[in-house]
């Protein structure tokens, strides 16, 4: 399977962000990181990606999520259990 | 069979899954995550033997001292949708199709954000609306804000805001504070937080983004409306019990009525502990010690029925 591209928007305080970071460090899931409170740019693609402003926004491979819902990204991922 | 299934992995759940390992009690916790709902606060100083901490790392720590028990059994990142009587106990269905038969169960699933149900909350949710402070106010820099609720949780949403935000009203909707004074005097003293007491949230304005707020002012009567770009709400809470469906009796807010002795619901065989019971008090210590209440009654009660 071809390995899926995975960006995180976040801010630096917000804790699911930062189980999902642990998730995917867990899993050795590499991913861009990028931090919205000062990136207006990417703040912006996230609003255009999920259509709302709540962090975190998780895009694997084209497929958006907003906050951080395990059995979710462990599908996305295709993480078995 | 199990004796006993815990559902949650909140302080409840937890100090209910470490005292029944040590009771070597034949155990499987469920729960979707640990830690809570406090899990969120930027930093908690009245958890009992810890001067400060932050959610995330209380949860952690939480996390630990159940994975360090012996002979219990952990099902994480799943959560129970219904729970039935069979002969003999019980049978708990998850989300993700496991099926376990248990003579007793403990309920410590907490509670949820209680959303205000006005005009405007849904449509403008995550543009504007938001419902974590600790995740969400790095987005409101120089913004101004209001925060619905004056409970510890908005409290400390203001607090949280402090660090962006150019304004914080804080909307209050009778004339007292319910949240700890010590929070409360961080924040009045600064310059940039307006309290507005007797203030009824009616509705939320925008089109993309959040705009404005109006609420009824209860002295005059009046609707009064404020312009800014983030509404918080920290309402209270809901509980997370409707997987019980009508087994055990709840009261009017769907709160599990229990017998604040021992825990006991309504229902022989289930225990409940912390914000998903009707116990006023929503606090990591009180959920922490009633669960531990019901493990020691839940002891008695198996000792009693395997003689």
């Amino acid at each position: 399977m071809a390995v899926k591209e995975v960006i995180i928007y976040s801010t630096p305080t917000c804790v699911y962000c930062k189980m999902a970071k642990e998730f995917f460090q867990k899993h050795d899931v590499s991913y861009q990181e990028y931090n919205v409170s000062t990136d207006l740019e990417k703040r912006g693609e996230m609003f255009n990606k999920s259509h709302q402003m709540g962090v975190p926004v998780i895009d694997i491979g084209g497929e958006i999520f907003v906050g951080f819902n395990r059995p979710d990204i462990e599908k996305a991922l295709g993480i078995q259990r | 069979m199990y004796d006993l299934v815990i559902i949650g992995g909140g302080p409840g759940g937890i100090a209910g899954g470490v005292y029944a390992a040590r009771k070597k009690l034949k155990t499987a916790l469920i729960a979707e995550s640990f830690g809570g709902q406090s899990i969120t606060s930027a930093d908690i100083q009245n958890w009992i033997g810890t001067q400060s901490i932050s959610g995330f790392d209380l949860a952690k720590n939480l996390e630990n001292h159940l994975r360090a028990q012996r002979g219990l059994e952990i099902i994480d990142g799943d959560l129970v949708i219904k729970v039935e009587k069979i002969n003999n106990g019980f049978s708990v269905a998850t989300q993700q199709g496991k099926i376990l038969e248990t003579k007793t169960i403990l309920i410590c699933s907490g509670s949820r954000h209680r959303k205000l149900g006005i005009l405007g909350e849904r449509e403008l949710d995550g543009k504007g609306v938001a419902y974590c402070s600790t995740c969400d106010a790095p987005l409101f820099s120089d913004k101004t804000v209001a925060v619905i609720g004056a409970g510890n949780a908005g409290l400390e949403a203001v607090r949280d805001l402090l660090s962006y935000a150019e304004k914080v009203y804080m909307l209050v909707r009778s004339e007292k504070i319910k949240g700890d004074p010590l929070t409360f005097d961080q924040i009045k003293s600064d310059q940039r937080v307006e309290i507005i007491y007797n203030a009824e949230a009616k509705e939320i304005f925008g089109q993309q983004f959040v705009t404005g707020l109006a609420y009824l002012d209860k002295p005059s009567n009046e609707m009064k409306k404020l312009e800014l770009s983030g509404v918080f709400i920290e309402v209270g809470s809901m509980p997370n019990a409707e997987f019980l469906g009508d087994l055990v009796q709840k009261t009017p807010y769907s709160e599990i009525i229990v017998n604040a002795v021992n825990q006991q619901t309504s229902q022989l065989g289930i225990w409940a502990a912390g914000d998903v019971t009707m116990s006023p008090y929503r606090q990591n210590n009180i959920s922490a010690g009633d669960a531990v209440k019901a493990i020691l009654n839940i002891q008695e009660y198996l000792n009693g029925n395997r003689s």
